[in-house]
């Protein structure tokens, strides 16, 4: 009897493991798929990019990853049939965009951190006025602002300059950055600083030998974050940029034409493109887990 | 050793004022207690005085100097924080250290110094450990009381710093609070809500609520003489009897009466603010009132409603006609619900207590 009932809760508990693990599966190969076929595709010629059926089986090429590098415009122009903004291969894009993004971060995390730490700890008069008005600068959309913002910089020169695109990155992250280390920083109990104010820390000290290690999971998680947002812009940097600064969303979107694409080449592109971004979702999702359910764990001890 | 004043100190967190004109003076090398119920402004105080809370009003002197205007890491204070906060990401060596290190000490002096701290509390086997969070209650304890102690500042400010070890443990910590105090002579100020844990460990004590000290006064004039009917109540175990009746000025003196009972007070002069015929509160002490005495002036019959058996006494609950007391006795006396006992009321041994203001009067 007491068998029977423990042989069909086995059963039970087993049909329910198999359906989690396929419909995980399931949303896996969803998501998955399309990286595969970029991949795929970049690892193909030409003729067998195109061909159908499509290939699942084929002699992969490394000739699109080399091309982007060593192919001068125009013969990048001969193999693709149209026009291409490659000046001199498509190593300035990748580093127009590095340096965009790091600059911008780089700014923003140091700004945004200190400022959090001011309004979690020492609460200036209009706090919470001020993290409202911060954040209400992210409320318009993008596009409403865009018009101005590329007037604004073809008059004061920013148009086309690396400055120009880390300010306004800088701009757009900071709200966030600002937002989210201050909850970090609420997080840490006032009792810890309190007491090396006791020891004999100055407040200089207490906010980088104490409150600064305390948050350093939350640190990663918005960096990690203000670097996707960077990286992926692209609205922004159509319009305020040319070929000394165009960053690589621009420049892949440049590379679309109608007939005889080279979408080898183009893959290739692309799987360089996402591949910076995939490693540090790889290196950061404990702290990107972390920073989605910020505010929600731990008690004080 | 440093002399503690604190003059009209107020401070209010937006519409709660957690104090409201504190005045306490702490003689040099003193163990002062600072006894009250939770939310009555004993941590607030502290804090004000290790200076990582700024208050609103008055003034606080080390030494007849004041410090308002030293920041917290340079008033040389060293604070147990009830909260422990004990710091998340270093070892319970660097814990301990940390102040030392702050103070740019040797690196043997350090070490020296935080071996023997961990010594003392029996910590030394838990140096090593990395994450303190990984700790016992009862260890993490002792980790911030070591981070407290392995100094020599001016003066020790401990915000219930035994509260949550187990009874034994509480004990002992009890007596080697002493044993310090003893031997460093060290100024110490000394947070709990536990009147036993105060009176056990210091010399005077200030009972505090609701942000306002309500009296600073040795342990035995806290017993015997308190000043308002709170003090009264909060200090002592079981609490002490509380009855309301009406005073009358007899040939004899003082005699305060019930509907069921009369008590003869002792002298006259004693109770100076008294109005004949006004209504007041009478209290006493359970342990002041004699079982199956001998008779006297005050001696009543009552009714036994309940019995707790403590072993080395007992806790007797007690109706007489209207009012209901609680007595206790030595031993296990096996009384039962409905048993009738003797019973007599010092009356040189009761306070008396304004109904509406709750003072004293003596
Ligand atoms: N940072 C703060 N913000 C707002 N209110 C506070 C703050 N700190 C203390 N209070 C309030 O001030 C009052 C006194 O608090 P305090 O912590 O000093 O009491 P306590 O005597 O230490 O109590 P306990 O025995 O529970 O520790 C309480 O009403 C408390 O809610
Ligand atoms: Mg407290």
């Amino acid at each position: 009897m007491a068998n029977l009932r423990n042989n069909r809760r086995g059963r039970r508990k087993i049909v329910k493991t198999t359906l989690i693990y396929l419909s995980t599966i399931i949303a896996v190969i969803f998501f998955i798929f399309p990286i595969y076929w970029l991949v795929a595709t970049s690892l193909k010629t030409r003729a067998q990019a195109f061909s159908t059926p499509p290939l699942f089986v084929w002699e992969p090429t490394f000739r699109n990853f080399i091309d982007i590098f060593l192919k001068r415009q125009t013969e990048i122009e001969a193999i693709t049939g149209q026009e291409l903004e490659l000046a001199t291969g498509a190593e300035i894009f990748f580093y127009n965009s590095f340096v965009v993004t790091f600059s911008s971060i780089a700014i923003a995390t140091v700004i945004g951190v200190l400022a959090a730490y001011s309004f979690s700890r020492y609460k200036p008069a209009g706090t919470s006025t001020l993290m409202f008005f911060i954040l209400s600068t992210r409320m318009l959309p993008a596009i409403v602002v865009a018009i101005p913002i590329y007037f604004f910089y073809r008059s004061l020169g920013l148009y086309n300059t690396y400055i120009g695109l880390i300010l306004l990155y800088t701009m757009f992250n900071l709200p966030f950055a600002v937002w989210m280390m201050k909850s970090f920083f609420d997080e840490v109990p006032r009792d810890i600083e309190q007491a090396a104010l006791v020891d004999g820390s100055n407040p200089v000290k207490v906010f980088y030998k104490i409150a600064l290690p305390q948050v350093l999971v939350g640190l990663g998680a918005t960096i990690g974050f203000l670097i996707i947002n960077v990286w992926n812009e692209f609205l922004f940097a159509l319009l305020l940029t040319e070929r000394a600064t165009r960053t690589v969303p621009v420049m892949i979107a440049g590379t679309r034409g109608e007939v005889g694409i080279n979408w080898g080449l183009i893959a290739a592109i692309e799987t360089l493109y996402i591949l910076p971004a995939l490693v540090l979702i790889f290196l950061l999702q404990r702290f990107l887990l972390r920073g989605m359910t910020f505010g929600t764990v731990r008690g004080v001890k | 050793m440093t002399r503690v004043e604190i003059r009209g100190l107020k401070k209010s967190f937006g519409p709660v004022q957690a104090l409201r004109g504190i005045n306490l003076e702490v003689e040099s090398g003193a163990l002062v207690a600072l006894l009250g119920p939770t939310g009555a402004g004993k941590t607030t105080l502290l804090k004000c005085i290790a200076g990582v809370e700024e208050p609103d009003a008055g003034d606080i002197l080390f030494d007849g100097q004041s410090v308002l205007g030293t920041p917290a890491w340079r008033r040389d204070v060293a604070m147990f924080f009830q909260t422990y906060a004990l710091y998340p990401h270093m070892s319970v060596y660097d814990n301990i250290a940390y102040p030392l290190r702050e103070r740019k000490w040797s690196r043997q002096e350090i070490d020296r110094s935080v071996k023997n701290v961990a010594e003392k509390l029996r910590i030394a086997h838990l140096l090593d450990r990395k994450d303190p969070s990984t700790l016992s209650g009862g260890e993490m304890q002792r980790v911030a009381l070591a981070r407290t102690l392995v100094r020599n500042p001016r003066i020790f400010l401990l915000d219930e710093p035994i509260s949550n070890l187990d009874a034994k443990l509480r004990e002992e910590m009890r007596t080697e609070f002493k044993r310090l105090h003893k031997e460093l002579k060290q100024t110490i100020i000394y947070a709990t809500p536990d009147f036993l844990e105060a009176f056990a460990i210091a010399e005077k004590v200030a009972v505090i609520k609701d942000g306002v000290i309500l009296q600073y006064d040795t342990p035995i004039n806290l017993l015997r003489r308190p000043k308002n009917r709170f003090v009264a109540t909060f200090i002592g175990s079981p609490t002490i009897n509380i009855m309301r009746g009406v005073v009358r000025r007899m040939a004899y003196g003082w005699e305060f009466s019930t509907s069921s009972l009369r008590i003869q007070l002792s002298d006259v002069g004693h109770y100076s603010k008294l109005l004949d015929g006004s209504e007041v509160e009478l209290a006493v002490r359970p342990r002041d009132i004699v079982l199956e005495g001998p008779k006297n002036r005050n001696t009543f019959k009552a009714k036994v409603v309940a019995a707790e058996r403590l072993g080395y006494e007992t806790i007797v609950t007690l109706s007489l006609g209207d009012v209901e007391l609680k007595a206790v006795t030595k031993g296990m006396r096996s009384y039962k619900y409905g048993d009738e006992v003797i019973i007599n009321i010092p009356g040189d041994r009761v306070i008396l207590f304004d109904v509406s203001s709750g003072e004293a009067m003596y």
